[in-house]
């Protein structure tokens, strides 16, 4: 199975977004229909929905185009993609109007604050996260799909 | 478009996409080989792996506002 590894490399970056995305509509009804939370928070959908799983999958083939060149571990890897992801996802959601930037805190969702501070450390869990998930999710279905 | 035009883009069609052979299912059974994938996958977990799990564990706990957030990012 020698064919198309640029295609199974992006199916196996999609996989993750692809599963958190109903999740994401799950939360959103519940919260926006079910219990009427005022705040638009489907404005907040758009990047999780149409950006990071393209992200994601442009990041596994860039992984396969860049490997013999860096051999860089998957997981490592992986950890790069959340200091793009952020400022992107930061652009989208401050104009979408998902999150404000006060003077000591970031405001999500017009109901988390969010102290720079923790953020920092919150940052930190996130590349963590990434480091996890393509270390073993996406690395597992590289091999299932004889790209690693 | 008049029939003249519908019988050539008919044959122009028929010229650019190539025919689908009689039999166009692989020669063998694919399933069996992606089992073999499956059971071949086991990889140990090193201990700083569930370290860093259980950090990630901690800090959701103790904070659990950034659960959105990273679902976000996600």
């Amino acid at each position: 199975m020698n064919t198309h590894p640029y295609l199974r490399a992006f199916l196996s970056g999609l996989f993750v977004p692809t599963l958190i995305m109903p999740l994401l509509l799950t939360v959103f009804i519940v919260v926006r229909l079910g219990l009427q939370w005022p705040f638009p928070i489907e404005r907040g959908l758009v990047f999780p929905m149409a950006l990071v799983p393209g992200l994601w999958g442009l990041w596994s083939m860039l992984w396969l185009r860049s490997h013999e060149l860096t051999h860089l571990p998957l997981g490592i890897h992986g950890a790069l993609l959340p200091f793009l992801l952020l400022p992107a996802g930061a652009v989208v959601a401050k104009y979408s109007g998902v999150v404000n930037f006060e003077s000591s805190s970031v405001f999500w969702f017009n109901a988390v604050h969010i102290p720079y501070a923790v953020f920092a450390v919150g940052f930190l869990a996130g590349i963590t996260v990434y480091y996890l998930v393509w270390k073993y999710i996406v690395g597992f279905l590289n091999r299932v799909l004889g790209i690693a | 478009m008049n029939p003249l035009e519908q019988e050539r883009l008919k044959k122009l069609l028929k010229q650019a996409l190539p025919p689908v052979d009689e039999s166009p299912e692989p020669a063998c059974d694919l399933w069996p080989a992606v089992l073999r994938r499956l059971d071949q996958g086991h990889t140990r977990v090193p201990w700083f792996d569930w370290a860093l799990l259980a950090g990630v564990g901690v800090f959701v706990a103790f904070t659990p506002a950034w659960i959105p957030v990273i679902l976000y990012y996600l």
